[in-house]
């Protein structure tokens, strides 16, 4: 999906990585076809924290002008030595447009997603996650909140419980080859018993996106970026990218 | 809750003042007519844009984050703005050749 970010946080103890995402509601490839890799390097001064990895290949479109699917499938290697790189899962994810883009105050869509998990283990469950997202134009400028409900089916109440994540990013629309944004992803744990702040995991940083035209075949769509650990319980720092080609049909 | 939901109802529909009159632009002979739109600058406003070509465009706009498509013989709009005054390319990403220029005074 253009101009999505699924990112994961890779935390030791975590039992499966947690993941976030950045979603636009306006952005449903509408008669294209996206394809997508996203990758995640999560590194920390401490060992058990440090290592975390997540690669992840995205496929979808947009069935209509207002609704998008798409499939993904994960690898992740979890934090900490010696762990091995395996597949985490796959996603069946779809993205309905709520409002016509720029006609209210802000844009709003709504996502949901399903979570198969590949390890089938009381700490790896399936999950679903639901949630609202935003979008404000200001000039050259375009600003995106979303705020994301997870519910793992897991018979471990660690871990089956409803937890809340949110997701920021403000991007300045300088050019179309590059286009600095600034982002924050956090998870502020269970809704019924959310984690104190210093507990809970927040990141935020510095990120280039930008376009490039390639004629017939589409667009090619680039994020990189670095962001920094906010909170005891995240990594010190994480790299993310992502390339995206959109082809039309 | 109920109130929360009312509220995003009332933020989401609410809009800024809107130009009386839409902007058109037409897709004709591979070429957008006309070339260059002048917009009112701190207004939001409406643009149609009319596919009179035999395959579908994608009109888009970088600077703006916007983008539409649209298919032969069909005219759809999009809200932009309010916008400050300045020059905002936009092009066909099908066939990214055909271009044109908002400008905004």
């Amino acid at each position: 999906m253009k101009r999505i970010i699924t990112a994961a946080l890779l935390f030791a103890g975590a039992a499966r990585a947690d993941e976030l995402r950045l979603i636009s509601p306006n952005e449903i490839d509408y008669r294209e076809i996206e394809i997508e890799h996203e990758g995640l390097a999560a590194f920390d001064h401490s060992p058990g924290r440090d290592g975390g990895r997540i690669y992840s290949l995205d496929v979808g479109t947009g069935i209509t002008r207002w609704w998008h699917v798409g499939a993904e499938l994960d690898y992740e290697r979890e934090a900490g030595p010696d762990r091995p790189t395996q597949i985490n899962g796959a996603q069946l994810e779809t993205l309905v447009r709520l409002t016509e883009p720029g006609e209210g105050w802000v844009d709003a869509g709504l996502y949901a997603e399903y979570d198969r998990s590949a390890l089938h283990s009381r700490e790896n469950p399936d999950g679903v996650l639901v949630g609202g997202v935003f979008l404000k134009d200001i000039g050259r400028t375009t600003h995106t909140l979303d705020l994301f409900f997870n519910k793992a089916f897991s018979p471990d109440e660690d871990v089956s419980g409803v937890r809340f994540s949110y997701a920021w990013q403000s991007r300045w629309n300088i050019w179309r080859q590059f286009a600095p944004a600034i982002e924050v992803f956090g998870q502020a744990g269970r809704v019924d018993q959310p984690d104190r702040f210093e507990r809970g995991q927040l990141i935020a940083g510095p990120v280039a996106t930008g376009t490039f035209l390639l004629g017939p075949l589409g667009r090619l769509r680039y994020e990189a970026g670095y962001l920094f650990g906010a909170t005891d319980a995240s990594p010190s720092g994480t790299v993310r990218w992502k390339v995206e080609m959109e082809i039309p049909l | 809750m109920k109130t929360l939901f009312a509220l995003f109802l009332f933020v989401a529909t609410a809009s800024p003042l809107v130009a009386d009159e839409p902007l058109h632009l037409t897709l004709r002979d591979h070429k957008f007519v006309p070339e260059q739109i002048e917009a009112p600058a701190h207004v939001k406003f409406r643009l149609l844009i009319k596919n009179e070509g035999d395959s579908a465009i994608e009109w888009e706009i970088d600077e703006l984050d916007r983008e539409e498509m649209v298919e032969p013989g069909e005219e759809r709009g999009v809200f932009l703005g309010p916008l400050e005054p300045g020059k905002y390319r936009f092009y066909d990403d099908r066939h990214q050749a055909t271009k044109g220029t908002l400008i905004v005074k």
